[in-house]
């Protein structure tokens, strides 16, 4: 990575900067864009940022989230009977954005990228504020005929690896290498969800990670509590709550933001020890 | 191994799943060779599924016609009554020789998964089968055989309700389980090396056919059609005959009620290039990507995917695809029911559709086979009202009063 010039540095390498001075785990948090609605989407993701979240992962909602759990798969579903379109979906990044001093990490399933066309939609993406891109299913090996990694490049967006605790030696090598940003573990094998525990070998996977790559490490999948949040300081960075917030959404319709804000309050500015 | 034909294909799944995929891979290569694993494969397709099939002249339906000689190549008579078992004995073996105790599997009419619960209990596997709502309730009787071979079936509910919401509930099954569960995929479809492990399977079909069809006439056929809802069947018998150019490949979509968006579930005339479930190909989607609605009075073509390789030999010209509705296919079931003495299953009566239309139009010295890749007798309860037969009917509601199946 060459990132000599401060002002070219991409928000995300900013940002890590900032949370490792301020010694405390980073707080990534996940939204499905258009649920419940647009609107309420863009008010969330403002009391989040407000409460003190590091990166909001915005999801373009898709047909067929194969990595997804129930939570996150209903909200798809319902968001696109909605009437969410990529179109719609890159406005709220706009807006967003405009709103929010925080990096914006637009998650997507490959085949909205790639019908978009994927250089339209790296360079919609940086144009409306995004500085990442995590792509959970487009894999480096299918680089060669997507140039997918190549045109988030020529953009200047940041294409988040994510990798699992069964990623083995060689593929954990494969990934770092160009790796940017940080690495986003999932910390189980498994798709997205809250579960009560964490992965009891989360630790020893860690230090492997570490091993191979040179730039900070993400963990999500299934966390929701502050215990999880403690538990992962000193060996996380940062930590990323999906499936949890939008059970909190569920749970209290009309009071999203309240409710969403006093629960990223309790776990944010929790320092490494 | 090859992880693409031509743009289509690949390995488009989470790196969670990359691992796994390798393991199966390089599993597989070794035992593509390894004379053990060929002569246990063969065993039960013999001993266990019924194998060779026969190829039969449809002599009747032929004079009707006054065209070319049709011949059917009668899958349905496999065990389970489909081709599906086929290639579910291979994977069998595979999840055995790997070491996995239990099978996930899809279904969308209930053939494979009622093959892969038959297996699974042949070879000692535990066996999990996702299947959309709607198919549950089309394909009942399925369902049933199913859980009598002791295959835990789990209805899925969101999306469409069919096949490709079945496959994503298996993929989301298998990465939860990835460790002691191997992933027995229906069709030519998904990551590599599903459609080329699934297409190696299934090619004895073609080369029985090629076999048969050469002791009959003393030569190759002039036109080969199949269904196709993934195109396992399709690849099966085409690969037979795919190295001579002078044999004609159809393969037949569902074309259903009419051509409007969620009607049917042709993915050429409909479709477009895209990348879903792990794979590259066309695919039934809107223009932001989003899978479409899709339908067919067949369940096991109602799938808005096709099989990367079916796509790929498509833009080649080296496979022409064309369509039949709800309509002709029903046509097509009677016609091969009162000339023949076989019904075919619904999907299968789309390759019959088409066989029916062509064969007039071409000369007596032609020679079409028809792929039957199933049996009728899972859609009977489609059948029977599609032909509004009352006496079935009443019958059923007052056997649903005359049993007892409660307590
Ligand atoms: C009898 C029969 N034919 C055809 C199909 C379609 O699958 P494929 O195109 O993979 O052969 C099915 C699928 O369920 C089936 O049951």
């Amino acid at each position: 990575m060459n990132q000599s010039e401060g002002s070219t540095m991409n928000d995300i390498d900013k940002k890590l900067v900032v949370i490792r001075n301020d010694n405390r785990v980073g707080i990534m948090a996940h939204l499905v864009a258009g649920y419940p609605s647009m609107k309420k989407t863009e008010s969330i993701a403002k009391t989040m940022a407000n409460a003190g979240v590091d990166f909001l992962e915005l999801q373009m909602p898709f047909s067929d989230p194969i990595a997804d759990g129930p939570a996150i798969m209903n909200a798809c579903s319902r968001s696109l009977a909605g009437g969410t379109k990529i179109t719609e979906f890159m406005k709220s990044i706009k807006s967003i954005s405009k709103n929010v001093s925080v990096p914006l990490i637009i998650m997507a399933y490959y085949n909205n990228v790639f019908k978009y066309g994927v250089d339209v939609f790296c360079s919609d993406a940086k144009y409306f504020g995004a500085s990442g891109l995590i792509v959970p299913d487009m894999p480096i090996d299918e680089e060669q005929s997507e140039h997918f990694m190549g045109n988030a490049k020529k953009h200047g967006l940041y294409t988040i690896r994510v990798i699992s605790p069964v990623s083995t030696h060689e593929r954990l090598k494969k990934n770092a290498k160009g790796a940017e940003g940080f690495v986003y573990c999932t910390s189980r094998q498994g798709i997205t969800g809250v579960h009560k525990e964490l992965n009891n070998n989360i630790e020893g996977y860690l230090k492997r990670v570490r091993k191979e790559f040179k730039i900070p490490l993400a963990v999500g999948f299934g966390i929701s509590r502050k215990e999880h949040v403690r538990t992962l300081a000193g060996h996380a960075d940062v930590v990323v709550i999906g499936s949890a917030i939008l059970n909190i959404i569920n749970k209290h319709p009309r009071n999203e933001e309240k409710n969403v804000g006093r629960f990223i309050k309790s776990i944010s500015g929790i320092k490494v020890h | 191994m090859k992880r693409h034909f031509g743009i289509f294909g690949g390995r488009y799944v989470p790196e969670l799943l990359i691992p796994a995929l390798e393991e199966l891979e390089n599993e597989y290569k070794l035992a593509k060779n390894d004379p053990r694993f060929k002569r246990e494969f063969k065993y039960h397709l013999n001993s266990f599924a019924g194998r060779p099939t026969p190829l039969t002249l449809a002599d009747n339906l032929t004079k009707k016609l006054g065209g070319a000689k049709i011949y059917l190549k009668n899958e349905g008579l496999n065990h389970t009554g489909a081709h599906k078992i086929t290639h579910c004995i291979g994977h069998a073996l595979m999840a055995k020789r790997m070491g996995k105790g239990r099978i996930i599997a899809e279904t969308g009419a209930g053939q494979h998964g009622l093959a892969s619960a038959a297996v699974a209990a042949r070879f000692g596997l535990s066996c999990t089968v996702y299947m959309g709502e709607t198919d549950i309730i089309r394909q009942r009787p399925n369902v049933f055989w199913m859980k009598s071979l002791g295959a835990e079936v789990v209805p899925v509910r969101n999306g469409n309700k069919t096949l490709k919401d079945a496959v994503n509930a298996a993929i989301r099954d298998w990465i939860e389980n990835v460790d002691n569960s191997y992933y027995l995929l229906g069709s030519v479809v998904g990551p590599h090396p599903y459609p080329t492990m699934t297409r190696d399977f299934q090619s004895v079909v073609g080369k029985e056919a090629r076999k048969q069809i050469l002791k009959e006439e003393k030569k190759l056929p002039d036109i080969v059609t199949a269904c196709i809802g993934g195109g396992s069947n399709a690849m099966g018998i085409f690969s037979g005959f795919i190295n001579k150019d002078t044999v004609e490949l159809v393969g037949v979509e569902a074309g259903g009620t009419d051509s409007t968006i969620g009607k049917h579930s042709s993915r050429i005339t409909g479709g477009s290039i895209g990348v879903v479930e792990g794979y590259k190909s066309i695919f039934l989607q809107d223009k932001d990507g989003q899978l479409q609605k899709t339908h067919s009075i067949a369940a096991g073509l109602d799938y808005a995917g096709l099989g990367p390789e079916i796509a790929y030999l498509h833009s080649k010209n080296r496979i022409r695809i064309k369509k039949a509705s709800d309509a002709e296919a029903l046509n097509a079931f009677k016609m091969l029911s009162r000339y023949e003495g076989i019904f075919p299953a619904l999907e299968s009566a789309h390759a019959i559709a088409y066989a029916i239309k062509k064969a007039p139009r071409i000369g007596k010295d032609k020679i079409i086979i028809a792929n039957i890749s199933g049996r009728g007798d899972k859609d009977l309860f489609i059948i029977a009202s599609a032909f509004k037969d009352k006496n079935f009917g009443s019958f059923l509601k007052d056997e649903s009063e005359r049993r007892e199946y409660h307590e």
